[in-house]
């Protein structure tokens, strides 16, 4: 299915229902869900924690400060990821 | 095998129902012990929090037929589950949907029989479908996620268009397509409910097309009609592995049908063993863990880690011996008992029997 390009002034936050927190077991985060559990890697978790209001070009422009890489090279990574979470109507965007 | 941690606990608080539905999965018979209280449901909760349970599923019976139900959703909260109620949705009067969402619920699964009132009000055995639907409406303005379950069965599997119609109009984020899986009462109606092959091709068809044309609206669950499967159902994603269930009395349970099923298996209970050492240490966890129980065909099975062997309360239930492959898989040597009962139905015109509605556990306070 083609998933239509995310704008840079989307702004993503977690769906009605959906909750990003720690798991104690293992410090890792993880998003819970009426039907599951999903453990984040440190890619999906650092772009969840910032879908607070943020646009997409934000979120974009403080990662690549946060770990000193080129937005452009970021800007794919992230959108998919987000265009992922979307699908599974884990985050909606406003 | 070495344990691996829980993610989710099914609290069956109650056996109780208001309803009567002939395709229920609980027990036919259940002992005649005292409910869990509140207090002993709190430290249950909190044992499975630190046993690594992320997630708590409400359920029953219907779990509403319990009045400290927000206590216990509260519990949960406070020990960081996510918290998920189960329901017919009969007792949900606007005071306590408000009370359940300050306790801090989650998220609703509500379920229908039919589109139809008057099907649906047939099915259930009550008149219920009307007040389903307000309380539909209730949860929606409440602002709590809904999710819907249809159980599907030879008397509404016809209807699915409408169902997921139905899903449409209330504004339902998921929707599970359920076709009934024997066990409980629904094993004793199952010449009543299992549907002909033509109407399980039909309900794939359209439950396939429903999924691609609400992709990104609603997420709908297909769960498959395994009598017409070539493989088992993964079920449980393996035994012990995921999953624990606790019932009304307290017994903990591997799997919901596990107690009425597997009868030679004996289940702990935590008013006499913490959760910890039940779901670390029992016979009854352990006797399917992993793969070491398996007996041929499964044993040397490559889908024996995607497939687990299928379901062994199925396996208990068509075979007498719930160490055996499950009979659904094609590879079972006991398939044959499956094939019979497809071939009995699909080769006869005669209307199904009529059903047997689930009654409510006797002495049960």
């Amino acid at each position: 299915m083609q998933t239509p390009t995310i704008a840079g002034s989307a702004q993503p936050r977690l769906a009605r229902g959906v909750r990003l927190q720690t798991d104690p077991q293992t410090g890792n985060s993880v998003l819970l869900f009426p039907e599951g559990v999903l453990e984040l890697n440190e890619t999906s978790m650092e772009i969840l924690a910032r879908c607070d209001g943020q646009t997409v070009s934000e979120i974009i422009q403080s990662l690549a400060e946060e770990y000193d890489i080129d937005p452009k090279t970021l800007a794919a990574d992230v959108r998919e990821a987000l265009a992922d979470l979307q699908q599974r109507k884990l985050i909606e965007l406003t | 095998m070495i344990a691996p941690r829980p993610y989710a606990l099914l609290a069956e608080i109650t056996y109780r129902c208001p309803l009567h539905c002939p395709y229920c999965s609980n027990p036919t018979q259940v002992r005649n012990d005292q409910e869990l209280t509140a207090n002993e449901w709190t430290r249950v909760i909190r044992e499975a929090a630190a046993l690594g349970v992320l997630q708590i599923g409400f359920s029953g019976g219907e779990p509403l037929a319990r009045r400290d139900l927000a206590e216990l959703v509260r519990a949960a909260r406070e020990a960081n589950l996510y918290t998920n109620l189960i329901t017919s949705g009969i007792g949900l009067d606007d005071d306590r949907v408000g009370a359940l969402h300050d306790a801090g619920l989650d998220s609703v699964q509500l379920s229908f029989q039919s589109d139809e009132t008057g099907l649906a009000d047939e099915i259930a055995g009550a008149r219920a479908h009307q007040r389903k639907l307000n309380v539909a409406a209730k949860i929606r303005a409440e602002g709590i996620p809904l999710s819907l379950n249809f159980v599907i069965h030879r008397r509404n599997i016809d209807r699915l268009p409408q169902l997921i119609e139905l899903a449409e109009t209330l504004g339902a984020e998921r929707v599970e397509l359920a076709n009934v899986q024997f066990y409980g009462w629904a094993f004793l109606n199952r010449a009543a409910l299992l549907p002909t092959r033509e109407q399980v091709v039909r309900a794939r068809e359209i439950a396939t097309a429903a999924k691609a044309r609400l992709a990104g609206r609603i997420d709908i669950f297909y769960v498959l009609p395994d009598y017409y499967e070539t493989w088992p159902k993964p079920c449980l994603n393996g035994w012990g592995q995921r999953y624990l269930t606790v019932n009304p009395i307290g017994d903990v349970l591997p799997c919901p049908t596990a107690s009425s099923a597997i009868p030679d298996l004996r289940f702990e209970n935590v008013r006499g063993r913490a959760l910890d050492w039940i779901w670390r240490q029992s016979e009854s966890f352990n006797r399917f863990r992993g793969t070491e129980w398996m007996p041929e065909p499964c044993r040397s099975c490559p889908q024996r880690e995607i497939d687990f062997g299928g379901c062994r309360c199925q396996a208990a239930l068509l075979t007498g011996n719930a160490a055996t492959t499950d009979p659904v898989c094609t590879l079972s040597p006991n398939r044959s008992v499956v094939d019979e009962v497809l071939r009995d139905l699909n080769s006869s015109s005669d209307h199904p029997p009529d059903w047997t509605y689930r009654i409510n556990p006797n002495g049960i306070q």
